[in-house]
């Protein structure tokens, strides 16, 4: 391991709301690779968007190759040698691979483009890290995994010193991750820095030289990967006191009917043969890392993406759901985690958006009745205690809580017994947050069933009866909420691919 | 996955739409015994000049995922502006056709300002511009219409540029060697310059094409800019065509020319699109305005299957991409 | 029209306007403007009246020339008219203002070509409480408050369509009577579209005339293209049966470019031996077509025969050229002129009515008289 390259010191930044990043050290050595691990959350991107410009830390130092430095945005710290490798990939998928990497910097013979030259030069970038692309293909042609070669071939030819990896194995196959683990350690022995952010306990034992654990925004600590085991990491990336109490056993009884069950549910990569029963009454929370599954699982089941296969069973009946129609008419109410995008229309009332969902019911032929609707949308508000100065405020002007109140009452106007609830409390305070757990538990008391989708384990823990755990789209586990503990799901999620 | 199957040397799309160029002409000369002579011709080349510009201009724009709709009112409104100048101002011809191209240009800019600086979405503000434009020209020139020097008169050479006619009344469809050369011109623009490389990429994702250091604010305008520019120049070969300008005609020019550089390949959704398909697909809406009132097809079915041709080529696009 | 219905109520008005123009004619000319004392010099039976006169549009050519007219006729009856218009014709909330002030000046009359007929309803219901006549001219309103419009002075188009029928017919007599059902001869006409009302009017006129004269010369006529004309003519025959076929052809749009593939559809056909654009975008189609096919010329032995409607440069110079025999012009400076006759004779308290005005057929002899040049815009 070499000289140290970048120090980040003290570094502090928070959102409205959020203290996303508290008083956090990082130190990158050249040669190595070092991990950065964390829950979701735990302020992992954030600290690399401050290090390379996206964002305007609030306070604290970063020292690269031995100057302070301070980057406005990421084609400065690109200059400088600090590049990363986004997580989402910036493809054009319209150009060739070579246009691609020379993006902004093309090669030019007075005003013609010199495409020649592009394609030769990266023949030689890609002779040098030994991947076989063709210049001249078009990108979007290119599988995902070599898609990713060629953003970190582009990294490689900005001569950069610094190179981040954000998630970079999410999207590829077991051969492809191999590759590019060929070309990390040949960029290694070039005496590169890399910084390799992943939630794949066995990718980190392998490739990784050292692992800095953030949790919560703060810094936890350093290990040096061959001295330490995945519980060591484990334990630091969890070793929260937790606050809210959680539940200590499942609410509802052994013998409550199963209202929903799926079999052997299969929706592409991201969905692998996912079994699981819902009982009436129960809150069955499902955990998992960013990318397990679970919105994708849960959308296939409501019928918004398609599935390959699979079996589902309402009140013991098989049911056929081809589309979301099919799914509201089984009596299923999606929540979607993108409250924005899919659950509320924001420029219309609360009461257009609780009748949404069930207009049917509020034609007369086909005037709507204004009074029907008014009167229904009234007693939800009650209901669910949403604060809003009267129905025929826009939702646009309600706070995230409130809004998501508006979705519950929808569905709830559907007369839907199955909800899912996907992500319920993203972007939501404390105080609201409380307010819908207790309408879930209302609910649930009340007799509909509940799918809960959380990425906040305290949620899990909190709300749950039982706990499905997914990873990599598959069903890692399930356990009643009696033997669910931080670190036994912690675990599941991360589970080893065998 | 791109087709490798060619056709007269042309690929994929382009090749289908020549195919479908001589399958019109085919089909209009077997029906129409009037169609197939050298007058036609001449005919369908003099309906070309003005939608072909708006189309290589307009190309741009649409390569980006927007689009122009203040193309068609503004030649209109750029070549009354330019006429008043030379018929009641006494300018010379040069500058009044100056004046239609400046005039062009500045709409451009405009446009481009609003879309690539304050971030208004393509249709409204375009749209927005085209009403501005169907008012502007007669707004300045007294609202009424303006003939350019005729051919015959001293003033009136321009029109040559476009359609020389000989002492003995042969005529000659120069403009469209104009045509090809500007299509030569505009598809090095569009393939081997950073204008039209960064105009693709724009297309293909604007935020990467941002990461990647681009100006994307100043060659996103730039579509704008070129598609104005075009627009102006459409006035030109419009004025030189037709006997008077009418103010308050355009509106629905633009269709002709996006409706060509779609049929031509370019996609609605911004990323993909070639000049030579545009100027064939312009052909193909040409080949229609000309050959379907020949065949004796009646002007409400003209529109009719005008529009089902288009429906048509815009099917191919989206099959294509399901694959 | 409307204006018997209320026979009335117009007496009764007219008992009133005649007071107020009896009250005036006592005093001269106040106004002082230039027009009275000109026509004092003329020495014409002075009546003193004082008219106010609003055009669409006092730029352009086409109401300069009604202006013409107007002052024309100020002359030779003694009478003021003051002349007034907006910069536009679609300025609509310009003219309404202006027909509201001049109310307020409580003219002897008021002559009126509205730019939007539905606009000036209002004022002219206040024109009516104020006891003011109106006589609207070039464009009629229909559906004004009864009595306020006195008479209109409009173009007739069916009469003006059969102008160029008339015009056209004597120079292709010959052809039509040669013609058998073997060797037909065509006539085209380029109408700009088959809904607006003056130009259905004016594509109609043309067709029935040249059945009438076609029949009268004992041939048979068929009309073809537009199923709008093709329906609405009466005394046709079947193509198959006739010496004579009429065809007429309608642009999807109304653009130029569409105009002349029309007229080059038409023209392109070898029994073609004439041809009518029935408005200036039509005629200067069948212009824009001949520049490719140079097929039109006076004489009917050499090539087909053209006649165009309106004015415009391109139209005066293909007449001038020998490209058209001529064309059918409408006159503003007759609506104009014909307008003050009206006013002054209902100040005077004799019954007027409608005037419908004819075309003016124009060609090389008579583009520079005096009645027609004026009417003939660039």
């Amino acid at each position: 391991m070499g000289d140290i390259i970048l120090t980040m010191k003290d570094i502090d930044k928070s959102f409205p709301g959020v203290h996303a990043l508290d008083h956090v050290d990082l130190e990158v050595r050249k040669g190595e690779v070092l991990a950065l691990m964390g829950e979701n959350g735990a302020g992992k991107s954030t600290l690399m968007k401050v290090l390379t410009g996206i964002y305007k830390k609030d306070s604290g130092t970063i020292t690269y190759e031995g100057k302070e430095v301070e980057f406005k945005n990421t084609r400065e710290a690109q200059d400088a040698g600090i590049v990363i490798v986004h997580q989402e990939l910036n493809m054009l998928g319209h150009l060739t691979v070579a246009q691609n990497l020379f993006i902004g910097r093309e090669f030019k013979k007075g005003i013609k483009i010199d495409d020649k030259k592009m394609n030769e030069e990266a023949k030689k970038l890609f002779d040098r890290l030994h991947v076989d692309i063709d210049p001249k293909e078009k990108m979007s042609n290119l599988t995902v995994g070599k898609q990713q070669m060629c953003e970190i071939a582009k990294a490689v030819s900005f001569d950069a010193k610094v190179i981040i990896f954000d998630e970079p194995s999410a999207a590829l196959t077991e051969s492809e991750i191999e590759e590019m683990f060929k070309i990390i350690r040949d960029l290694r022995e070039k005496d590169i820095a890399m910084v390799y952010i992943s939630h794949r306990m066995d990718e980190i034992k392998v490739i990784t030289d050292r692992v800095t654990v953030m949790r919560d925004g703060s810094y936890v600590g350093t290990l040096i990967t061959k001295d330490c085991t995945k519980e060591d990491i484990i334990n630091m990336m969890v070793g929260r006191v937790i606050y809210e109490e959680p539940k200590v056993e499942s609410a509802v009884p052994k013998d409550a009917p199963v209202v929903l069950k799926v079999e052997h549910l299969n929706a592409g990569k991201m969905v692998q043969d996912v079994s699981f029963e819902l009982h009436k009454g129960e809150i069955l929370g499902f955990s998992g890392l960013m990318g397990a599954g679970r919105t994708e699982t849960a959308r296939a089941l409501f019928g918004a993406d398609p599935k390959e296969s699979g079996d589902i069973y309402i009140n013991g009946e098989k049911v056929t759901i081809n589309n979301p129609q099919d799914a509201v008419r089984c009596g299923i109410g999606y929540l979607s985690e993108d409250r924005k995008r899919y659950g509320i229309v924001v420029q219309k009332s609360v009461a257009e958006n609780t009748t949404m969902a069930s207009m049917k019911n509020f034609t007369n032929g086909i005037f709507i009745n204004k009074k029907k609707e008014r009167e229904v949308a009234e007693k939800y508000v009650e209901a669910l205690a949403t604060k809003t100065p009267n129905v025929d405020q826009l939702v646009v002007n309600l706070s995230g809580g409130n809004q998501q109140k508006v979705v519950i009452a929808k569905w709830l106007t559907r007369d839907c017994d199955i909800l899912i609830f996907d992500e319920p409390t993203r972007g939501i305070d404390v105080g609201a947050k409380n307010e819908i757990y207790k309408l879930m538990n209302k609910l649930v008391a009340e007799g509909k069933s509940i799918i809960m989708i959380s990425s906040e384990m305290t949620e899990i823990l909190r709300m749950s009866d039982r706990v499905v755990v997914m990873c990599e789209g598959k069903k890692t586990g399930e356990l009643d909420i009696s033997e669910a503990k931080q670190e036994t799901i912690m675990n599941l999620a991360t589970r080893e691919i065998e | 996955m791109s087709k490798k199957k060619t056709f007269l040397g042309l690929k994929g799309r382009e090749a289908m739409v020549l195919g479908i160029i001589i399958a019109m002409v085919v089909l209009f000369s077997i029906l129409s015994p009037t169609f197939r002579t050298y007058p036609t011709v001449v005919s369908v080349l003099d309906n070309s000049y003005y939608i072909t510009l708006m189309a290589l201009g307009v190309t741009f724009p649409l390569i980006t995922g927007g689009v122009d709709l203040s193309i068609g009112t503004g030649l209109v409104s750029y070549a009354l502006i330019g006429g008043y100048l030379i018929v009641h101002k006494g300018v010379p011809v040069g500058v009044g056709i100056l004046a239609c191209i400046g005039v062009g240009v500045l709409i451009g800019v405009f446009n481009g300002v609003l879309i690539a600086i304050m971030d208004l979405p393509p249709f409204l503000a375009t749209l927005c511009t085209c009403m501005i434009t169907r008012g502007l020209g007669p707004a300045l020139c007294g609202g009424f219409g303006v003939s350019w020097p005729s051919a015959i008169s001293e003033q009136g050479a321009f029109r040559k540029v476009f359609k020389f006619i000989s002492a003995n009344g042969t005529v000659i469809p120069i403009g469209i060697v104009l045509m090809v050369v500007l299509v030569i011109v505009m598809s090095f623009v569009l393939d081997h310059t950073r204008i039209g490389r960064y105009i693709i990429a724009i297309g293909s994702n604007k935020e990467a094409t941002k990461l990647a250091g681009v100006n994307v604010k100043f060659y996103h305008m730039l579509a704008y800019i070129i598609s104005g520019l075009f627009a102006g120049l459409a006035g030109v070969a419009y004025a030189a065509t037709y006997a008077t300008i009418y103010p308050g005609a355009g509106a629905g020019f633009e269709l002709d020319a996006i409706g060509g550089a779609i049929v031509g390949g370019v996609s609605a959704t911004g990323g993909v699109g070639t000049i030579l398909g545009t100027f064939f697909g312009v052909f193909v809406i040409c080949l229609m305005k000309v050959g379907l009132p020949f065949i004796g097809l009646q002007a409400n079915w003209q529109q009719i299957f005008t529009g089902i041709v288009l429906i048509a080529a815009v099917l191919i696009d989206v099959v294509k991409k399901k694959k | 029209m409307k204006k018997k219905i209320v026979a009335v109520l117009l007496s009764a008005a007219m008992v009133f306007s005649l007071a107020a123009c009896g009250g005036k004619e006592e005093k001269p000319a106040e106004s002082g403007a230039a027009e009275s004392t000109e026509s004092a010099e003329k020495g014409g039976e002075d009546k003193g009246y004082t008219f106010e006169v609003i055009v669409k549009s006092f730029q352009s050519t086409y109401w300069q020339a009604a202006v013409q007219g107007i002052e024309k006729a100020c002359g030779e009856l003694g009478v003021t008219a003051n002349s007034n218009g907006p910069a536009n014709e679609s300025d609509i909330a310009d003219q309404v203002q202006m027909l509201d002030d001049v109310i307020e000046k409580k003219p002897d009359g008021i002559g009126l070509a509205a730019c939007d007929t539905n606009s000036v309803k209002k004022s002219l219901q206040a024109a009516l409480d104020a006891g003011i006549p109106v006589v609207c001219f070039d464009t009629g309103v229909d559906d004004a408050p009864e009595g306020a419009i006195y008479a209109t002075v409009a173009t007739d188009n069916e009469a003006a369509g059969a102008v160029a029928a008339e015009n056209m017919f004597p120079v292709i007599e010959e052809q039509i009577k040669a013609a058998t059902t073997d060797k037909k001869v065509r006539i085209g006409e380029v109408n700009q579209d088959a809904t607006a009302q003056n130009i259905q009017q004016r594509g109609q006129g043309f067709i029935n005339k040249m059945v009438e004269l076609c029949t009268e010369a004992g041939k048979k006529v068929a009309v073809v293209g537009n199923e709008f004309y093709v329906n609405a003519t009466e005394g046709k025959v079947a193509e198959a049966e006739a010496e004579v076929i009429i065809e007429v052809g309608v642009p999807a749009q109304t653009t130029v470019d569409l105009a002349s593939t029309e007229a080059q559809k038409i023209m392109s056909k070898e029994d073609t031996i004439a041809i009518f654009g029935s408005n200036q975008t039509t005629a200067e189609g069948v212009i824009t077509a001949n520049q490719t096919l140079n097929k039109l010329n006076t004489d009917p032995a050499k090539g087909i025969i053209g006649v165009g409607f309106d004015a415009g440069t391109p139209q005066k110079e293909a007449i001038t050229n020998g490209q058209f025999i001529g064309s059918v012009t409408q006159s503003p400076l007759m609506m104009g002129y014909e307008t003050i006759y009206t006013l002054t004779d209902i100040c005077d308290g004799k019954e007027v009515s409608d005037i419908p005005m004819d075309g003016y057929w124009y060609n090389t002899e008579n583009m520079e008289d005096a009645e027609i040049a004026p009417n003939l815009y660039d």
